[in-house]
């Protein structure tokens, strides 16, 4: 037997639809256990957290234009300044707070043609990062105002990003904690409602939802011990399945055990969807994308209500040659989000599905040369039906080198917190005004819970 | 059946002698005059090999038990130094194209064959410590430096955590990965400051880490918080002393002009001999006039250390203050445990003992001729403690869950895995394992080394840093490999080729008949007698149920045996 003759022969046993029915049964028992206390709003809810791993240089994809503004960026920015021709106007209903008029940058004329569109489902939340409380350069500098500890670092704001609570060790995300409040509504019991398609995150870590991995392909099971291979199968669980004395043993076998069993349902449904029109770019985000769409696109035979899922894009630590790398980046970042919009309006859910982005901070004004360090505050988008769109949230920053938002060596003091960007979507999401200071316990030293870009639950 | 009812007496024996290691599997051992610093089993020496090498053999097992772990480590100290950068060389002379798929080639290559195993795993260790990452744009095309840079830590291995610091920070693979390389004194004018990027990155992952530890690696707190190390101040510092370097021999003024320091050349301009690339393979250079001289630098305080109040007085050259910023760091008290965690969990077990990490740092801190740094003395301490060198109860939840490359090469090492034509054209693991040497997503390496998993182990307060890459994913993907390695890809099977790793099952066959000794080998040889009565009267009555008439039916039990046991959550947490 050739190879590909094996792999074959093996796949072709994955999950039928007959496998996925005697998996039905047990879901509705489980759901009778089950009480959904959280359902604000009604319909389909998914979120898709789009994370830029390494500090996405907003600043650089977000520009402003106005004469005094442009200026204050280029000073900054020297050699990286993106043209000013070149940069493709934004015009937003209304100015945002401070006033200005912006660009976006070429890399992404699809989003920008989203944000200009009336309806729009684009909006862009500016200056947004990890704080403790609200802060100014005077109480930065004086340290007067605790700051999250490592600012400056990927591994640990990477974590603060995803957890929000940047001074409460807590192993769980705020995607965990949102669906440790939700999974109960779903249908389904068995099948986290948190997937992911870029493996293991913080961000979707709950406490008693544990994230589900899918790769860009779907589900992976493994072709040796399927049904038809009764007898080892039999061995093989029961060696999974053996009373394990050590911890580390039981862990490995509830992944594996999980693993198969979410296996066969996920596979099982995808093999009876029927395709969608629209075409993503064959990029590493484009794919996981297209996947996390054909998963909502089958939500009913998975019987999902509440989903979130994460994505990942890797790339943005642009320390060096930042304008050919970052725009390739963005360029990536701009197809994939605009056929995932376009899907979702394809399968009819783009309103109960809200895409965002994340990243661990923005990145310096200042360059070193043909790159930028490490920053704090950023720019983020938000995609969906749902979105109040076409605005500019928040204040955008003062660019400028020494200027009254730079907090020293061209790091930007963000006047948005992570906890208003992530509440403002949990609201959305269903979270009520009463839990909210559940998930996000800092939520209220910020003036403003909710920032007003999504629309109501 | 005979057999099934003398491993169940056994069991019973090896719980009743508690003191352990000289237990009953000793039974097994008749014949050997065991040396007496050990090993004093073949289940021990097994388990040594698995946690010091690339994976063992039945004759390695037995060659161990024969000289002793002395004369052991007196072979491995002094073996010749197995290089993967001339292999690489050596593929583009005969005509290959070499990208990063022939350097993985050399990986698998040195990991299966080379006989200095205890520095390979060791430098494999190091990799995962001192990361760079062909997933970088910055190196993704340099294989050859990479394996140069890998070679450096193989010659690191048993050589001073100083010195392997030193020619890590000057490698220009690190350079441009970390971005230290022409990294430039600050210009106000220009708004141009010091890269922080390396600075930052060798204190936390490379030396001291974030918080203060004591010796023996339990953290250091102030009113319930961690103490940290350092503070921006200290991080910019560094940077600061991280100026001025640049590729060998690059032409220039006096002074130097910023354009000679921006678009020096990575080789000499008369190429193509010895290549216009030939100083990738250089240490970097410094060039003083792009160092940041005129500055005091903060570096690390900590009780004795010999910078007055940490600072760095202005006036070094580039050369003088890096020497004494990695001084600063290599005498920072958390160098011995951090580095000692490390390479425990690397090598041992993800939940060491303060006790045994103490034991290890002081090693680190003097190997008992007043030097400090001695990666042979410590790595010998990591190997040779008793917490390593005893199986802990299971209730101690100790151990690690195997990494899927170590899976691989253990395959491959008890199994003589090759190919006919002799190479291990093994370029794409990465997917199916989300692990491929020095392909790391970013410099955290593949897992960090405090992950612990959401659920028991977490409630527990348990580490296991492996589980990170442990996904629903690639436990399918890892387990379908292993299975290919195996049902398909053996020695004799018409459908392999010449270019196709194989493993040899034929010398295992003739115990096919008798499943209970076939189980028996596996549980020495994959599992240094670890293996519970369950798992192996499970294996056994499935072995049992398969015929066996010829060899064809023969070699499926051999090859349903050795895949059952290496994805069976027993093995896969290695005791």
């Amino acid at each position: 037997m050739k190879r590909r003759d094996f792999i074959q022969r093996a796949l072709c046993a994955t999950a039928s639809s007959a496998m996925f029915s005697s998996f039905a049964g047990k879901l509705s028992i489980a759901h009778a256990a089950a009480s959904p206390r959280y359902l604000l709003g009604t319909g389909y809810r998914a979120l898709v957290c789009v994370y830029l791993y390494g500090g996405n240089d907003a600043f650089n994809m977000m520009v402003p234009t106005s004469t005094a503004g442009y200026a204050q960026y280029q000073e900054a920015r020297g050699d990286l300044a993106i043209p000013q021709a070149s940069l493709l106007a934004l015009n937003p209903a209304s100015p945002p707070t401070g006033g200005g008029t912006f660009g976006m940058t070429p890399a992404m004329p699809l989003l920008r043609n989203l944000f200009n569109q009336t309806q729009s489902p684009l909006a862009i939340a500016s200056n947004v990062g990890a704080l403790l409380y609200p802060i100014t350069k005077a109480e930065y500098q004086a340290g007067s105002v605790p700051t999250p500890a490592q600012l400056f670092s990927h591994s640990d704001q990477s974590v603060v990003w995803q957890q929000t609570r940047a001074d409460a060790p807590d192993r769980r995300g705020w995607g965990g904690r949102l669906a440790d409040m939700f999974y109960a509504s779903n249908t389904n019991q068995q099948l986290s409602m948190n997937i992911s398609i870029d493996g293991e995150n913080v961000f979707q870590a709950g406490d008693e939802v544990i994230p589900y991995f899918v790769g860009q392909g779907g589900a992976e099971g493994i072709w040796y011990v399927e049904p038809w291979q009764a007898d080892r199968r039999a061995a093989f669980i029961a060696l999974r399945d053996a009373a394990h004395g050590n911890a580390l043993q039981r862990q490995f076998a509830s992944v594996v055990r999980r693993s198969m069993n979410n296996q066969v349902m996920v596979n099982g449904a995808l093999e009876g969807e029927t395709p969608l029109t629209t075409t993503f770019p064959d990029t590493h985000l484009g794919r996981q994308l297209q996947m996390v769409a054909r998963l909502i696109h089958v939500r009913n035979t998975l019987q999902m209500q509440r989903q979130i899922f994460f994505v990942g894009l890797g790339g943005f630590d642009t320390h060096d040659n930042q304008l050919a790398d970052q725009a390739e980046q963005l360029t990536e970042l701009d197809g994939a989000l605009a056929a995932f919009y376009a899907a979702t309006s394809e399968m009819g859910v783009a309103n109960g599905v809200t895409t965002f982005t994340a990243s661990e901070f923005g990145r310096t004004t200042s360059i070193n040369g043909d790159g930028t360090d490490h920053g704090w505050g950023s720019h983020h988008l938000i995609l969906g039906g749902a979105v109040n769109g076409r605005r500019i949230y928040g204040r955008p920053p003062d660019l400028s080198v020494g200027g009254p938002d730079d907090a020293d060596w061209g790091q930007i003091i963000p006047t948005t917190s992570v906890d208003q960007y992530a509440a403002t979507i949990a609201r959305w999401y269903g979270v009520s005004p009463g839990d909210m200071s559940t998930v996000f316990p800092n939520i209220g030293r910020f003036a403003t819970p909710d920032l007003g870009f999504m629309g109501a639950p | 059946m005979n057999n099934l009812t003398i491993r169940i007496l056994v069991g019973t024996t090896l719980l009743a002698g508690a003191s352990g290691v000289w237990g009953a599997d000793h039974v097994f051992d008749a014949g050997f005059d065991h040396r007496s610093e050990g090993p004093y089993s073949s289940g021990d020496a097994q388990r040594f090999l698995t946690q010091a090498t690339l994976g063992p053999s039945m004759a390695r097992i037995a060659n161990l038990e024969s000289i002793g772990f002395n004369a052991w480590f007196s072979q491995q100290l002094a073996a010749p130094a197995s290089h993967h950068r001339p292999y690489l060389e050596a593929r583009e002379a005969a005509g290959d194209d070499v990208y990063q798929n022939i350097r993985q080639e050399a990986w698998f290559q040195f990991a299966i064959q080379a006989p200095d195993q205890l520095r390979q795993r060791v430098a494999f260790a190091l990799s995962e410590i001192l990361v760079v990452s062909d997933q970088s744009g910055a190196i993704e095309g340099e294989p050859i430096p990479m394996a140069q840079y890998y070679d450096l830590l193989v010659d690191g291995a048993f050589g001073n955590y100083r010195n392997l610091l030193e020619q890590v920070t000057l490698s220009p693979v690190m350079g441009h990965y970390l971005s230290m390389f022409k990294n430039r004194k600050p210009d106000p004018e220009e708004n141009i400051r010091p890269d922080e990027n390396y600075a930052r990155e060798i204190m936390q992952l490379f030396s001291i880490g974030l918080v203060q530890l004591n010796q023996n690696g339990t953290v250091i707190t102030s009113g319930g918080q961690p103490v940290p190390t350092y503070n921006q101040d200290t991080i910019r510092g560094f940077a600061h002393v991280f100026t001025g370097w640049n590729w060998a021999n690059c032409p220039s003024s006096q002074p130097m002009q910023w354009w000679e320091f921006e678009y020096c050349p990575p080789g000499p301009v008369d190429w193509p001999d010895p290549g216009w690339d030939a100083y990738w393979l250089e240490p970097m250079e410094s060039y003083d006039d792009f160092h940041a001289s005129e500055e005091s630098k903060q570096l690390l305080i900590y009780p004795g250390v010999s910078l007055a109040g940490g600072i760095l007085p202005a006036g070094g050259t580039a050369q003088t203050d890096l020497q004494a910023a990695l001084d600063n760091i290599f005498n920072h008290p958390n160098v011995a445990p951090f580095i000692a965690q490390h390479l425990i969990k690397r090598l041992v077990t993800s939940n060491p003992s303060p006790a045994y990490v103490g034991r290890v740092a002081t090693m680190f801190n003097n190997n008992g001729s007043g030097v400090r740094g001695d990666l042979a003395a410590t790595v010998r301490a990591v190997l040779m403690d008793s917490e390593a060198r005893t199986v802990q109860p299971l209730a101690s939840n100790s151990g690690k869950l195997r990494e899927p490359l170590l899976r691989l090469t253990q395959l491959w090492r008890a199994f003589d895995g090759r190919a006919d034509d002799g190479r291990f054209r093994e370029w794409y693991i990465y997917y199916y394992f989300a692990q491929a040497p020095l392909s790391s997503p970013t410099v955290f390496n593949f897992f960090l080394p405090s992950y612990q998993p959401p659920g028991e182990l977490s409630t527990l307060g348990l580490i296991a840093p492996e589980f990170q890459i442990t996904t629903d994913t690639t436990v399918a993907s890892v387990a379908n490999i292993l299975a290919d390695k195996v049902f398909w890809a053996w020695r004799g099977n018409d459908d392999v080729g010449p270019e196709d790793i194989v493993v040899d099952l034929e010398p295992e066959l003739a115990l096919a008949n008798d499943p209970a000794r076939l189980v028996d080998r596996y549980d020495l040889l994959l599992m240094g007698h670890t293996m519970s009565n369950s798992m192996y009267n499970t294996l056994v009555t499935y072995l049992q149920s398969l015929p066996a008439s010829d060899n064809d039916e023969r070699r499926q039990r051999v090859q349903e045996a050795i895949w059952l046991i290496q994805s069976s959550p027993e093995y896969s947490i290695e005791r």
